[in-house]
């Protein structure tokens, strides 16, 4: 089996990692480079628990081979907050009350970052749309929903 | 409890902010496979059983061994012990046969899990396939064959009754008033069986444990728990070893719901590090494991007979109710036992008979899962008191506020009920969705109903489950708070810091309570299971304050010459309320206070403890099930929801979804609010989407693919939560529990709704769009 | 047993630089390499043991395959390795070609469609595909590059069976082309799955419907049927039966019922066949109505 050397920026820092062809995003941020922040809850594209923004875009990191990542952008939940400044869905999804285990948290701010930057005052359907794929059994959604609205509106 | 607790409040009944949430918007939180363990971490894999039922022949592990890479390789020869949380009837890997389909058969370490996984490919196991029994009905009688011959001989505690010789591991038996004679005084009778599928928890976070073994044989085990304390002692009991030499570290969980409860995979890894040479070994679930090869919620079939007088009023309950256990019982018989206790529902009633039975079959293992079998037993009991006063011609919730259990009744295992609101529960959720008024649906090709349901829950756990807690004061004045029960997600360390800073008198933000557990470090609690926690281990950290508190005010008495009785804690100040002194907690509590003069010292470093375990639970009668007091209390509630289904497609569309539950005392109410919001949405998706599509003992549908759980697209439009408080008499502030509840009564909530919207019932979860639509065919609703 | 690998099995991951030499790799390795997009349902099969292979090979960017473009005249043409998150929001397939916008965007989730691709949904065959009906519809034709050089292949002959279709190891389409839509076309995509959003389909019914002066009714409407049959299936009688006789809610419910006999479902854990027959009647009249409307609005 042979590696790939690639070179990426992960929440701004440039990373050289040697990597095996069968290994995924997800499996390099948290075996290579110890950001264990982004979860592993199916390794099969299901859970969103593993989402990340991939040169802006959120993706599933267990469906990325981390060979296709060469002079890629990666954004985890580490790199949402900036000096220590929350982001803003962060600061809502705590006000809200819409973490519980905190297991599904970091795929679902990513993904919440992810819609409003494309959309910076989506309805509730689009937000319910948008994340669909990332599954949470704890909270029942509607603090999640709630804290995406606010995070809209306290950026308006 | 003291006088103390009466006064007001400024950290009781206030939603303050949860204590573990920054760390965990951050990605800074650490689960138990974010724990790095450097290069000597060896990977484990699992060879699985591919049958439901047969004998191990032959087991060959040559080939594995000498993989390279592999550094253990074990089998059921290497582990000799049975293990069990309440019936030991289980060992770590099959030793002559197996009983599931994915029961482990041997597991392997090596240095990655690649490796590990072709060594377990290499693994050669020769079966006898056995018939097997995949019918809880059919598995209790006795033309079955028999799962477990040694069942007469397994070790279990005493209120645990297994039927040697058969398949049944638990008969527990309600015998109250007489049922056969109360069926000819009876106005109307319902009939009905229902069946209940087994379910999955679906943590988003799959199991994970990493044991390692120093030289001398102490083993540390990290693991994904709900129960660091009742795995140690089930390892210890399984490899025959006293706690002493067993460590469990438990950090935070990403959701349990009861799997991460007793003991299952972690086993697996202490097992192989044993032969391990001092390596850390991790072995995680994949999530198609997570779905069948460890604990599953049973199966159940439900056999209901209930009647009442023409005026609507209870006369008999008949329960008889078969568990499809699984494989193996450990966990299971004890649900079969909170099923039948509980059997009834919340009803008052003058005969109750309840058959409650364990059965093995050749199906995943059962054990815990939100509501410990009061999901699965409500779905029938209240379904079916649906269908009565319809019989009798009476709306439901008059029925339901006639019928259901109030202060100071028998219920049927012969103690007196406590002070509940379930009434003042109906009243909330009915109003909340306009009960009683019939309102058009969104479209013609819709039909529009309304659902109601009642439940009650006890903590099901053994008579004497304790707690226990350390309140440490640190020189800036700050509170640490030690124990043993775990954060899951209920917000649990957040409660507990309101209830210390509350009772030793600082301010919240002073309170510290962080993980991991650590059973050598931590102060033992039985489990975090039973929505017990706020209401016992807030009990043991409520007392551990007030040890504190008295601590210093004795020393600060001591100090100025004061009488304890004058001296108040308050925001972080020790007050006199006759010299108007004060003092702030700083550096007293560790250093102590100087005398005058520097004549000497009085005090020293502050920690209190205290501990709360129930002393007053009785045992039950073996054949009537009555006995004086069969459980600490129950915990009752009420949830109604507003729905539409399309005729179409069978397909519904929650339109507003209300609970009420009775929790004594909110501590944090939002919290509750969360759990009670989050609850129905666990217990809307069990009874929408979800099966294990067991055929032949094989589960069909192992993974996110084909097992669906609701997402943010299938949320009601609405989702209220009402909170209700008739005190507790022996909980912190009359609080008690409510984690597993908001689940309990929701299927057989939509089921009643879907009847009121079509006149047809669907009565077997799930209710899914295929079933309903197919039922509104066949009933010649739709064509 | 299920019992998939934690990760991906031991495999390479190939680049290769051009079509030429990415199809001359996956012809010498016929059987232990397969070309991927997105990946989506490469790494799945992959994971599940259900493929074995040596070599995954990433044909993204290479010559074209990332590109949308659309002439006036000619039509459209979308890459193959462009994410369906691109096809859904492109303006010019937004406003002439919004059926193909609808179906991408019953696919899975938002995150998972900026991997997905509607050639990959096409090449993996299977028949709960919920773009291929309305590629099917819409006459997509899709370009090839092989071993022997550059071709078009027709949807129509497309697909052999589940997983399977006429591509060959080396095989490796580089884009679907569309005509432009027939004048005054509306579409619409119906999708039952389990959930409201993001799953497979128990039934997916595309229609498309326009003005036609050659059929009796005035109007032609195509319509393919996913998750129904062992490959995408289009109902020709009912298609039939809407060009000949005049459009009515009586014709639409006969049409629907013809498409209802023409599937040929299977029981599986998605749904019942019996269900699966029924839905396809159901939603095919929904799907035809909605279409109806619209074309006489
Ligand atoms: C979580 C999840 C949810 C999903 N939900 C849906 C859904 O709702 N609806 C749906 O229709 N599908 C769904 N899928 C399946 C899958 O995402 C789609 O089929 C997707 O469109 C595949 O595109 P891809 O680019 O990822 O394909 P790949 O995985 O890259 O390829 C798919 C197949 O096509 C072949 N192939 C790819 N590119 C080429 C090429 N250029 N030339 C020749 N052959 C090629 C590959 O060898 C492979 O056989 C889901 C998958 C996952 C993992
Ligand atoms: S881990 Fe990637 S989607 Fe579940
Ligand atoms: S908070 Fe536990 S899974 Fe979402």
């Amino acid at each position: 089996m042979s590696f790939h050397r690639i070179i990426l920026t992960v929440n701004g820092s440039t990373e050289q990692v040697d990597v095996p062809g069968n290994m995924t995003l997800l499996q390099m941020l948290r075996e290579k480079l110890a950001l264990t922040g982004t979860k592993n809850g199916c390794a099969a594209g299901e859970c969103g628990a593993c989402t990340v923004l991939m040169n802006g875009e959120p993706v599933n990191s267990c469906m990325v081979l981390a060979a296709e990542c060469d002079g890629a952008e990666i954004v985890t939940v580490e790199g949402l907050a900036q000096d220590g400044q929350l982001d803003i869905v962060q600061q809502t999804i705590i006000d809200e009350g819409g973490v519980q285990c905190g297991f599904c948290t970091p795929g679902m701010l990513i993904s919440a970052r992810a819609l409003l930057n494309r959309n910076p005052s989506p309805t509730e359907a689009e937000i319910r749309e948008a994340l669909v794929g990332n599954l949470c059994r704890c909270t029942g959604y509607a603090r999640i929903i709630s804290a995406v609205k606010a995070a809209a509106e306290a950026t308006q | 409890m003291t006088t103390a607790s009466i006064k007001e409040t400024t950290n009781i009944g206030v939603s303050k902010p949860r204590v573990d949430v920054r760390e965990k918007v951050t990605g800074a939180a650490i689960f138990t496979d974010d724990i790095q363990f450097g290069a000597g971490l060896l990977y484990a894999r699992v060879k699985r059983s591919p049958y439901p039922h047969a004998i191990i022949k032959r087991i060959d592990t040559s080939k594995a061994k000498a993989l390279p890479g592999v550094k253990v390789v074990v089998t059921g020869e290497d582990f000799p012990h049975r293990t069990g949380l309440y019936l030991k009837d289980r060992y770590i890997f099959a030793r002559d046969r197996v009983r599931f389909v994915g029961e482990p058969v041997a597991g392997v370490a090596a240095i990655s899990e690649e490796i590990a996984q072709k060594a377990t490919d290499l693994i050669e196991v020769e079966y006898e396939v056995l018939p097997g029994v995949h019918d809880p009905v059919y598995g209790a009688s006795p033309e079955a064959p028999l799962l477990h011959p040694d069942l007469g001989n397994y070790e279990v505690p005493n209120f645990i009754f297994p039927v040697p010789n058969t398949n049944i591991s638990n008969h527990f038996k309600v015998r109250k008033g007489d049922v056969d004679a109360a069926w000819s005084q009876c106005a109307a009778i319902v009939e009905h069986t229902f069946r209940v599928p087994h379910v999955q928890h679906v943590p988003i976070e799959p199991h994970v444990a990493i044991a390692q073994v120093d030289g001398e044989g102490n083993i540390t085990l990290w693991a994904s728990s709900q129960s660091p304390f009742a795995q140690r002692n089930l390892i210890a009991k399984s490899l025959n070893m006293p706690e002493s030499k067993i460590r469990v570290i438990a950090p935070l969980i990403g959701g349990g719901f009861g799997s991460k409860a007793g003991i299952t995979m972690e086993a697996i890894p202490v097992a192989i590090a044993m032969k391990a040479k001092g390596h850390p070994v991790k072995f995680r679930l994949t999530r198609e494991e997570e779905f069948f090869t460890n604990f599953v919620r049973q199966g159940l079939v439900a056999k209901i007979k209930v009647g009442c007088d023409k005026d609507g009023r209870l006369l008999a309950i008949q329960n008889e109710m078969y568990w499809d256990g699984g494989g193996y019982t450990d966990y299971g018989v004890n649900i079969t036992r909170a099923g039948g206790y509980s059997g009834s529902g919340p009803f008052d009633c003058p005969n109750v008979k309840v058959d409650s039975m364990c059965v093995y079959t050749n199906h995943p293992v059962g054990g815990a899962y939100r509501g410990f079998g009061m999901s699965e037993v409500h779905t029938g009991i209240v379904q079916a008191m649906h269908m009565l006063s319809e019989k009798i011609g009476m709306d439901f919730a008059e029925f339901l506020k006639l019928n259901v259990v109030q202060e100071g009744d028998k219920i049927l295992t012969g103690m007196t009920m406590h002070k509940t609101g379930i009434k003042e529960c109906i009243d909330k959720v009915t109003q909340a969705v306009n009960w009683g008024i019939k309102e058009p649906p969104s479209a013609p090709n819709k039909r529009r109903g309304k659902g109601l349901a009642v439940m009650w829950k006890a903590p099901a756990m053994p008579p004497n489950a304790g707690s226990s807690a350390l309140v440490k004061l640190n020189e800036d004045a700050s509170v640490t708070v030690l124990i043993g029960g775990q954060e899951i997600g209920q917000g649990s360390f957040t409660a507990m810091a309101q209830i210390a800073a509350e009772s030793l008198g600082v301010p919240f933000e002073s309170v510290k309570v962080k993980g991991p557990i650590d059973t050598q470090y931590s102060p033992y609690e039985w489990q975090t299971v039973a929505s017990r926690l706020t209401w016992s281990m807030g009990n043991a950290v409520r007392n551990a304050a007030l040890d504190a508190r008295k601590k210093i005010i004795d020393m600060v008495a001591e100090a100025w010459g004061e009488k304890p009785e004058d001296l108040d804690i308050k925001d972080g100040y020790v007050i006199s309320y006759k010299t108007e002194e004060s003092i702030s907690l700083k550096d007293i509590v560790v250093y102590g206070i100087p005398k005058p003069d520097y004549s000497g010292w009085v005090g020293g470093p502050i920690v209190g403890s205290g501990n709360f375990m129930p002393t007053y639970v009785t045992g039950l009668d073996k054949e009537t099930g009555q006995g004086e007091r069969a459980v600490v209390h129950y915990t009752t509630g009420a949830q109604a929801v507003d729905l539409e289904v399309d005729l179409d497609t069978g397909q519904i569309t929650i339109l507003k979804a209300a609970s009420a539950f009775d929790v004594g005392k909110a501590i944090n109410p939002d919290l509750v609010k969360s759990q009670i919001e989050g609850g129905f949405v666990q217990g809307m998706s069990s009874a929408i989407f979800e099966e294990m599509k067991l055929v032949n003992g094989v589960m069909q549908n192992p993974s996110f693919v084909d097992y669906r759980i609701a997402t943010t697209a299938d949320i009601p439009k609405v989702i209220e939560a009402y909170i209700v408080e008739a005190p507790q008499d022996d909980g912190p502030w009359g609080a008690r529990g409510v984690g597993e509840h908001p689940m309990v009564p929701t299927i057989a909530c939509l089921a009643n709704a879907i009847y009121d919207a079509t006149g047809v019932r669907v009565s077997n979860p799930p209710l899914s769009a295929e079933k309903i639509y197919l039922a509104l065919l066949d009933a010649g609703v739709v064509k | 047993m299920i019992n998939p690998h934690p990760g991906l099995p031991e495999l390479d991951y190939i680049k290769p630089a051009s079509l030429e030499e990415a199809s001359k790799f996956l012809a010498a390795h016929a059987g232990e390499a397969k070309p991927f997009m997105g990946g989506t349902d490469c790494f799945v099969r992959l994971r599940d043991g259900a493929w074995e292979l040596k070599y995954l090979v990433d044909v993204k960017g290479l010559d074209g395959t990332n590109t949308i473009t659309f002439d006036s005249q000619k039509g459209l043409i979308i890459g193959a390795a462009v994410p369906m998150n691109q096809v859904i929001s492109h303006p010019d397939i937004v406003k002439n070609y919004p059926l193909l916008s609808e179906a991408a965007r019953t696919v899975a989730s938002y995150q998972l469609r900026n991997r997905a691709t509607i050639v990959g949904n096409i090449c993996n065959a299977s028949p709960a595909g919920d773009t291929t009906g309305a590629c099917i519809v819409l006459g997509g034709v899709l370009n090839v590059f092989g071993p022997k050089g550059k071709r078009t292949e027709p949807l129509s002959s497309f697909f052999k069976g589940p997983g399977k279709t006429v591509l060959e190891a080396g095989d490796i389409v580089t884009s679907i082309s569309f005509p432009l839509p027939p004048n005054g076309a509306v579409g619409r995509y119906i999708k039952l799955g389990r959930n409201m959003l993001s799953d497979l389909s128990i039934v997916g019914v595309t229609v498309l419907g326009y003005p036609d002066k050659t059929t009796k009714s005035g109007y032609r409407f195509k319509i393919a049927l996913a998750s129904v049959a062992p490959t995408p299936l289009v109902p020709t009688q009912a298609e039939e039966l809407l060009a000949e006789k005049a459009i009515s809610e009586e014709t639409i419910m006969e049409a629907a019922q013809a498409a209802m006999d023409a599937a040929t479902p299977i029981d599986d854990v998605r749904g019942s066949a019996r269900y699966r027959k029924y839905m396809v009647r159901n939603l095919t009249r929904q799907a035809l109505t909605d279409v109806w409307k619209k074309l006489t609005e």
